[in-house]
């Protein structure tokens, strides 16, 4: 009985909780003068439901190179940042000696740097370093400037930091020894880290706004978000093409995150926090 | 103690190399700049015409009333958001940390709007803030007239701007601080708890004297993130309201990019971002001195 | 705009020369440009909207394009056309097309009012426009739409100076750039404390929710422009009416002013890019499929040739305030921010703000910035 009862709250209190969400999700099949109609019974018509509205938004926000683009720019991000971020995060963990260990100070410093600070000047120096214009080089705007970040390096060191120093003993010696201790035995034996930092970070730039508004001049360069934005504000505004986009952009992170979930360990993570 | 062999200096120095070349790149190196041109009253098309300026940027921003209203207005956000979404994060972890299967399915519910964008998010509320017209309204309003309230234009009335998208913030983000109580919850250890219940402390002294206290660390961290997240407000305010109505959404982020893109002031503009990343790292210091005091 | 460019390199084959177009996304689109001038991304030809041509003179971002018209074919343009081009006498910028702004209504909607529309070429006076709203509002109709839910700036600055104007008020002294005063003037105030009536009495909709309430029925009248003529007409056919848009007492003034073309500093092929430049105004080439499309204001004379049907409404209305009443939004290299801080201030006074209080603080805010960078000019 009180399982049953427990049942019913969480029930009811998810429900209550992603109504937004459910509402994104129905109203987006619905034709555009049925949106905004008020009243409940309205919630749970089942008619006139159709993918008009899905149709229209992959044309009209050209989503198709949006999600290729996110998709790219994750992905570049991704990549580089796995191996950069564990090398660097490894040398301070166990390279070090007094030159690395001011720099990482530095780092640390580093981690406060809020994007939004960074764009003006950021779009200048990208400018300077003739990453702007076309497709590749937008998509190289986009990825090199935060494939490395502070925080990256600071948690996976937590974690190599962590290892077993036996792994290592005879660590140390020169520089083909140290990449293969660190390629087959630190990588593998910091797993669950590697895939928090991934999780973490496709979801972080996924939601990217700011950057891909000032860097992706041209249509075909844009991400989903901007793709997004720009049907929000260019008339017409049909909210259900909107709806159909936001549904659309929204799909593959619940997808990473079904899939994630069990990597990203909440304790884990409050732990590399302190 | 092994004395550091050359080889190893360079295999550290290899290691290190892409990172630091990518971190000095492209974030130390447009720092420095934009702390040059904040000095300046450079034209963000005509770099080279530059003239110093002093600190002239920084005293007019300063008296800067838009600049002024934005950074009040991103204040009154943090305090709106940062309370409320911490402590209802803690309550809700306190409730759902239990064992059975359907608590667990509903973290997992929690944590579903911090998964989904902020871009889609903001436009999403924009269509649930929708005032009525007639028999058309956004879910919000809907609700308010079922429930006997009156309708409001909730994005259009500059009293109910801001708070409409704390609401819609705190909403967003209360699953990630609840994560991070989860897991401090979790480390608590069982002994202090049942002493506390042989005591005879009833559940709300047990909160109030054993884990709030063993709390402390989640707690700080929780508190001082968000409040550093916020005060980074952009999105929600330029998609939702466009820093309307009357400026009363306009955020401080908001006001640098309308500076450069628009007014093409890229002095003002830099000594605007140079006077947020003092604001931040004041904040991140706070933080750190709280955390301090509370390992000590 | 597509098939155009076609046509282009199907005409240009054999040159080596051909057009790729790049579309920037509408929404604020100056900040789009400026920013892609910041990424020195910006393509050989650009299009501009008519009033920002100041601005990114200023910037260095355009070249003079007189050279590649002959004198003859300036002159065919329309005098509202070139100056909207024009910074110091200088001819940066040359559109296809002009824009209109009109007072649609449905006929038979305001004969069921009782409401009489003025003669051809009339407008009311806003008194006279109130009243009519009012007649309209008492017999069950929503009178008019305004489109209050634009997010864009430009809409707001475009659609309404007219009304200031049209009181004899500015918005910015072209010669000193001096916004203090002249923005906010006792003036402007009263005009707009005026304007405001049309929503603190209902007759407009503060946010709407349908971005065409004329043409589905739901209002009698629309503050828009020659984008809808051609669907207007579908919709209403021989019931649609145009007229000026409503004026306060001293002269009436027309919205003008749209997009051109300029030739980029960066163009690496000028004599190229100018081969684009005079394609997309020519009349058969350019002017003839963009004015079909969009039911615009032919920019040269020659063109109306081609346009049969501008001699009915609400065409001839077009051209008649185009070539009487046209006056541009001002010239300044400070447009981009006194539009943006012009829209918000009319944007809150819609909602009942204080028209005194919050025309002086966009002043201030514009003239700041004005003073700020005076000395560069």
């Amino acid at each position: 009985m009180k399982r049953g009862l427990g049942w019913l709250v969480s029930a009811a209190v998810a429900i209550g909780f992603l109504l937004p969400l459910l509402w994104m999700l129905h109203a987006s099949f619905r034709p555009e003068h049925a949106i905004f109609e008020g009243g409940f019974g309205e919630l749970l018509t089942w008619q006139g439901l159709s993918l008009d509205n899905y149709a229209a938004a992959w044309r009209r926000a050209a989503l198709g190179i949006g999600l290729l683009n996110s998709f790219l720019q994750v992905a570049g991000i991704l990549a580089l940042g796995l191996l950069f971020n564990s090398m660097a995060a490894f040398a301070f963990a166990r390279l070090v000696f007094r030159g690395p260990r001011l720099l990482f100070g530095l780092v640390l410093v580093l981690i406060i740097l809020p994007v939004e600070v960074l764009v003006v000047p950021l779009l200048l120096t990208v400018r300077d370093l003739g990453l702007t214009g076309g497709h590749g080089r937008t998509l190289a705007a986009l990825i090199l400037p935060f494939a490395v970040k502070a925080f990256n390096i600071f948690f996976l060191r937590q974690h190599f930091l962590a290892l077993p120093r036996d792994l290592e003993e005879a660590a140390v010696v020169d520089g083909a020894r140290a990449f293969r201790i660190y390629w087959s035995v630190a990588l593998p034996a910091v797993k669950p880290a590697l895939a928090t930092v991934v999780v973490l970070d496709m979801l972080t730039h996924w939601s990217d706004f700011i950057w891909p508004l000032v860097v992706c001049t041209r249509e075909e360069t844009r991400t989903v978000q901007i793709a997004l934005a720009n049907l929000f504000t260019e008339p017409p505004i049909q909210w259900g093409h909107i709806l159909a986009c936001a549904v659309i952009i929204t799909l593959p992170v619940l997808l990473v995150f079904r899939l994630a979930q069990r990597h990203i360990v909440a304790s884990d993570l409050a732990a590399g926090i302190k | 103690m092994n004395p550091v062999s050359n080889s190893t200096r360079a295999a550290a120095w290899l290691f290190l190399a892409p990172a630091l070349a990518l971190l000095g790149v492209f974030t130390l190196w447009p720092m420095l700049r934009a702390l040059g041109w904040s000095f300046t009253a450079a034209d963000l098309l005509a770099l080279d015409s530059a003239r110093g300026v002093g600190g002239a940027n920084y005293s007019d921003l300063l008296t800067d009333p838009r600049f002024r209203r934005a950074f009040l207005n991103t204040a009154w956000f943090a305090v709106m958001v940062v309370p409320v979404q911490a402590a209802l994060a803690f309550f809700l972890a306190l409730w759902v940390n239990r064992p059975e299967r359907y608590w667990r399915w509903l973290r997992t519910v929690f944590f579903v709007p911090v998964v989904v964008s902020m871009p889609v998010l903001a436009v999403l509320w924009t269509m649930l803030y929708q005032p009525a017209r007639g028999d058309q309204m956004g879910l919000l309003n809907a609700l308010a007239t079922g429930l006997g309230l009156s309708a409001q234009d909730w994005l259009q009335n500059p009293r109910l701007a801001l708070p409409a998208i704390a609401f819609m913030s705190v909403w967003q983000g209360v699953g990630f601080q609840m994560m991070i109580f989860l897991a401090g919850l979790q480390n608590l250890s069982p002994e202090q708890l049942e002493a506390a219940k042989i005591d005879g402390a009833h559940a709300g002294q047990r909160l109030r004297h054993v884990i709030v206290p063993a709390m402390r660390p989640s707690i700080v961290f929780v508190l001082t993130a968000t409040l550093i997240l916020s005060f980074r407000l952009f999105v929600q305010p330029y998609l939702m309201t466009r820093g309307g109505p009357e400026d009363a959404t306009v955020s401080i982020i908001q006001v640098i990019y309308e500076m450069t893109f628009l007014g093409r002031e890229l002095g003002m503009a830099s000594a605007g971002a140079m006077l947020f990343l003092l604001l931040v790292a004041a904040l991140t210091l706070l933080q750190r001195f709280f955390a301090r005091e509370v390992r000590s | 705009m597509r098939e155009i460019a076609a046509a282009f390199n199907a005409a240009h084959a054999g040159h080596g020369v051909e057009v790729h177009l790049t579309f920037f996304p509408d929404h604020q689109y100056t900040e789009k440009v400026t920013i892609a001038a910041a990424a020195r991304d910006l393509p050989d030809v650009l299009a501009l909207d008519g009033p920002t041509v100041a601005q990114f003179v200023h910037a260095d971002l355009l070249r003079p394009i007189a050279g590649w018209f002959s004198a003859e074919e300036l002159a065919d343009f329309a005098p509202a056309i070139r100056a909207q081009g024009e910074v110091d006498g200088v001819l940066y910028a040359l559109g296809a097309f002009d824009s209109a702004m009109v007072l649609y209504y449905d006929r038979d909607l305001l004969a069921a009012a009782g409401v009489e529309p003025p003669g051809d070429y009339e407008g009311w006076t806003w008194d006279e426009f109130l009243a009519a709203c009012g007649q309209l509002k008492a017999t069950g109709f929503d009178p008019v739409a305004l489109h209050m839910d634009l997010t864009g700036d430009e809409w707001y600055t475009y659609a309404f100076s007219p009304v200031i104007w049209s009181a004899g008020g500015r918005l910015i002294d072209e010669e000193t750039h001096q916004v203090d005063g002249v923005l906010n003037s006792p003036l402007n105030a009263a005009t707009l404390r005026r304007w405001q009536e049309v929503f603190a009495r209902d007759y407009a909709d503060r946010a709407p929710v349908d971005p065409d309430p004329f043409g589905s029925g739901r209002t009698a009248m629309d503050w828009s422009g020659h984008w809808m003529a051609r669907a207007h007409l579908d919709k209403k056919g021989d019931r649609l009416g145009a007229m000026p848009l409503p004026a306060m007492n001293h002269a009436p003034a027309a919205a003008c002013g749209s997009w051109c073309w300029g030739l980029t500093q960066d163009a690496r092929d000028p004599d190229a890019a100018a081969l684009w430049l005079r394609w997309v105004v020519d009349p058969v080439q350019g002017i003839l499929p963009i004015v079909s499309a969009n039911g615009a204001v032919p920019a040269r004379a020659s063109a109306y040739a081609l346009f049969p049907d501008y001699d009915e409404t609400p065409f001839r209305l077009f051209r008649h305030l185009q070539e009487t009443a046209a006056r541009p939004r001002p010239r300044t290299p400070f447009y981009p921010t006194l539009t943006q801080h012009v829209a918000a201030a009319l944007r809150d006074i819609a909602r009942g703000a204080d028209p005194g209080e919050r025309l002086d603080r966009a002043a201030t805010q514009v003239q700041q910035l004005v003073n700020r960078q005076r000395g560069a000019l």
